[in-house]
This record gives C-alpha cells, structure tokens and sequence, in this order.
C-alpha cells in the first residue's frame, strides 16, 4: 500500500516536471508570434494629407518597419515618418459615402427622390488616425489616415505598445478619472 | 506724314522705356513683389474655446501650408518650430484662432440637403516678430453639399490664403528696424 502511494507521488513529481516546460514553451511561442507578426502586418489605409511625396486620397498599406510608420501606395510610391519624431497621436471617427463619384452623380439623378433614400445606405463608418510629426528641421507636420473601422485602434495599440504618445480620448480620460476617484 | 509719325511714336517709345528705367521694380510688380520679400511661419491652430476635432486642426494646418506656398506671396513659407526661421530676415508669424465650429455631417447632408453642414470660422492675423500686426482677418469654411467634413478646412485655408493674397502687407523696408 505505502510503495503504491510513493509510486503515485513520484509519477505526479514526473508529470508535473514535464508539464512546465510544456507551459513555459507555449509562452514562449506566443511572444514569438506576436513579434513576428507585428513589424510585418500591414493595414489597408487612405491617406487623406499630410504626407508631401503621396497625393490626396491615395489608397496604400501603412506598416511599422525599422522604428519608421511608412505608407506605401499601390502605384509603389512610399513616405514615412520615424517613430521617435512623433508627438501625438488622436483616433477619432468619420461617416463617408461610398461609391465615390459615381454614387453622388447617381444619388444626385435619381428621380422622385430616390437620391435621398440612397443616401441613406451608401454610408460607412471609418476610423480617422491623426499624427503630429516633427521633421528633419523641428518643424511641426500633421498627417490623417482613414482605416476601416476597428483598424485605427490596431494601429493606436501597436503605436502606443512601440512607446509613441498616444492622446487618450475623453471618454477614456473620464473613465480613468472616475477610476481614480472610486479608489 | 509718314515721318512724322515714325518721329513720334519713336519719341513714346523712348519715353515708355525711360519712365520704366526709373520706376523701382517693387512699383512695377504691384503689391504681390512686396509681399514676397517676405516670409511666412504658420503656428499651430489654436481652438480656443471650441472643441475641436484633432482632425481638423490639424488639417486646417496642413492646408494653410499648401495654400500659402501656392499664393507664391512669401519667399518662405515655413511650419511652426522650423528652426531656419530664427535666420529668415523679414518673417511675418500666422496665428489662428478658431472662432466657430459646427460639426455636420455628410450622411445628414445627402439625406436632407439642408441640413448637416460643416462649418468652420476662424482669426487669421499676421505678425512681425516684435508682435505688430499687420493682417487680421476673419474668414470662414463651409461644406454644405457635396464633399467630406475636412473638406470645410481646405476652404477655410483657401479663403484666408486669399485673403492674405489681396491684403496689402507694409514694406519691409518701413519696418526694417523690427525685424
């Protein structure tokens, strides 16, 4: 009986023994895929101004890579800015309509005032992010990107994760005020 | 007859070219040669006490950069905080201030086509460095129809470059010793 139980200690010593490497290596092969995917995901974006090189309401994808956020656009035209020369960075939220210039023609021709309930459904919500920037000689610049609702905050978080000001909200600042105060 | 016509047309002729001669070029150009002796810094918006979206002070920023250089009014026509400024010779600093802002919206405005405009009014006032000012104007950015929100700041920054195009900036020469 007691060589029974002294066996049963021993395989839980040994199972336990197995078991963290085991936990300690998924750990660590979580942190590895965060890392990796990190600097080489890309986020479809617009980029409304801001940046000299690319024009005005340029489609590309926006990606961190070596310490610099760069835009590239579809046509293979890029810009960046270094991480460490932003000052801000504000999230913020924009209704626009699809279809560009063809729906506005079609919404604006349509009789009896079919244009109106057109308008209605030919809206989307997108995610405005906004970055202040200093350049090569101090001065002041300022850049807007429109993302896909949801995408702003990936790239906020992972921003603010590489160690870039980001400004809170008010919401978010009232919340942790209250926070504050409830403690 | 002939002659004396040929005389006298060359006589006008001389007499077009030697007033010409001894006008100084600045009179020729007219206001906008004035002006371009001159160099712009552009500050940063100030909301004042609207709340104003990020978005839109800084794109009022932005555009009022671009607008500017294409007015080609100023020699220069630099951010806030360039450090090149501090050697600018004749620098005219841009402050402005935003007055009004109603915040609208592009779906409201497809819906119902009077209402949901964007509008924007704002201070523009430029000064030399010794703080005398020598714009101050009051100029406003409107999206009633068709096009985004941001896009009230493009006509904003338009307007007061305009504004400041038309605007008869004081010689350089007269406020020298200010700057």
């Amino acid at each position: 009986m007691i060589r029974r139980i002294i066996r049963f200690q021993e395989i839980c010593q040994l199972g336990a023994c197995l078991m963290l490497p085991i936990f300690f290596s998924a750990g660590l092969m979580g942190q590895d895929d965060g890392n990796v995917k990190s600097p080489s995901s890309t986020l479809h974006a617009t980029h409304i101004l801001g940046f000299e090189s690319i024009s005005k309401n340029a489609n590309g994808d926006l990606s961190i890579q070596d310490q610099t956020l760069r835009f590239q656009t579809g046509e293979g035209s890029s810009a960046g800015v270094e991480l460490k020369s932003i000052q801000d960075v504000f999230l913020g939220e924009e209704d626009k309509e699809t279809g560009g210039t063809p729906m506005t023609v079609t919404r604006v021709a349509a009789p009896f005032g079919g244009g109106r309930v057109i308008g209605l459904f030919a809206h989307k919500k997108y995610d405005t992010v906004t970055l202040e920037y200093l350049d090569s000689d101090g001065g002041l610049h300022g850049a807007i990107f429109q993302l896909n609702k949801g995408l702003g905050q990936v790239l906020k978080t992972e921003l603010e994760g590489r160690g870039v000001h980001v400004a809170r909200a008010e919401g978010e600042t009232n919340g942790l005020q209250q926070a504050g105060e409830k403690k | 007859m002939k002659a004396n016509w040929k005389i006298s047309s060359a006589v006008l002729m001389a007499a077009i070219l030697t007033t010409h001669s001894e006008l100084p070029p600045r009179l020729l150009a007219g206001t906008s040669s004035v002006a371009a002796e001159w160099s712009v810094q552009v500050e940063k918006v100030i909301p004042g006490d609207v709340n104003l979206e990020p978005a839109f002070r800084v794109a009022i920023y932005e555009n009022l950069l671009d607008e500017l250089a294409k007015t080609k009014q100023f020699n220069q026509v630099l951010p806030d905080g360039d450090r090149r400024a501090t050697d600018v010779p004749h620098l005219l600093v841009l402050t402005t201030t935003v007055e009004e802002y109603t915040p609208g919206s592009e779906a409201r405005r497809a819906v119902t086509t009077v209402s949901g405009a964007t509008k924007l009014k704002v201070r523009g006032q430029l000064c030399t460095r010794t703080g005398e000012v020598v714009f101050d104007h009051v100029v406003d950015g409107n999206v009633r129809f068709f096009g985004g929100n941001l896009r009230a700041t493009y006509n904003l920054a338009r307007n007061l470059a305009n504004a400041v195009k038309q605007a008869k900036l004081p010689d350089t020469s007269s406020l020298a010793s200010n700057n």
